[in-house]
């Protein structure tokens, strides 16, 4: 048996030791991505939610009403899932993306003095998912059901956007 | 023992060289990670999206003249539900409507005075 080289089987064990220890330290600095994905994560979907919105308030014609006032002032919670979910959900390739939505709409009751909340749309349920929200104003001229006591007046639209 | 063999010597030192450039670049990464981090940290504190939707609806207003309702119906869900503090008139006496508005949420204030030439 060749008894030289055992210097040289040492170096190798300590340099392996070495790289090992090295390429943990670049992994583990390396590891402070996840919570800034979940910020981008987080504006990316703030944004998205919002410019939809924006365009649900912008009215097909001058003097028509936007589709966000038409589906509140008419109640009608399917006809705004209609309008939002293709503006968030549709993906270039013509699959669908998985983001769900609530909606509420917050207005000024001057009897109570206090502000009001009607549950719009809540078809989805929330399980503490990373969440954004995104608000708009709406004016609803007259309101009809369960949107009934907004008659010539302003409320505030939130919506609570996850991924599923 | 055996005798020390002097070769390959530059193979070691290339060795510690590389290592040495891959830590630096790993500080690299890592340093543009906290910058995405407070860039995007930044954007989502910037009231941008309520300042464009406040002013665009005053706007739309300004058309109906400002029914005196929807003044402190904005205000009032605007400090219960986004805990911004939102002002605004609408000065009629002059020669053209001049609407002056305030927003403030604690960190971002916003004033503006605006008039249609």
């Amino acid at each position: 048996m060749n008894d030289s080289g055992q210097l040289y089987t040492i170096e190798g064990v300590a340099a392996a030791i070495m790289m090992v220890i090295t390429a943990y330290l670049v992994i583990s600095s390396a590891s402070i991505f996840t919570p800034q994905e979940k910020h981008v994560a987080q504006m990316q979907l703030e944004q998205l939610g919002h410019d939809a919105l924006v365009v649900m308030d912008t009215p097909r014609e001058n003097g028509v009403q936007s589709n966000l006032s038409d589906a509140i002032s008419s109640d009608k919670p399917e006809w705004f899932k209609a309008n939002y979910s293709p503006l968030i959900n549709t993906r270039t390739d013509g699959t669908q993306d998985t983001l769900n939505y609530s909606m509420s709409v917050f207005y000024w009751d001057s009897d109570t003095d206090s502000t009001k909340e009607i549950e719009f749309f809540n078809e989805w349920d929330y399980h503490r998912e990373n969440a954004a929200k995104v608000t708009q104003w709406a004016y609803i001229e007259s309101g009809t059901d369960r949107t009934a006591v907004l008659q010539d007046t302003i409320v505030l639209v939130e919506v609570l956007l996850w991924r599923d | 023992m055996a005798r020390l063999n002097d070769s390959g010597q530059w193979i070691v030192m290339m060795g510690f060289i590389v290592s040495i450039a891959i830590f630096l670049l790993a500080l690299v990464v890592a340093e543009s990670a906290i910058v995405g981090k407070t860039t995007s940290e930044s954007v989502l504190e910037f009231p941008k999206t309520d300042i464009q939707d406040l002013r665009s609806e005053l706007m739309n207003l300004t058309w109906l003249e400002l029914n005196p309702n929807y003044q402190d119906d904005i205000a009032k869900i605007s400090l219960e539900r986004k805990n911004a503090v939102v002002r605004y008139q609408l000065d009629q006496t002059g020669e053209v409507p001049i609407l002056y508005i305030h927003y403030n949420n604690g960190i971002t204030q916003y004033n503006e005075i605006y008039f249609e030439d």
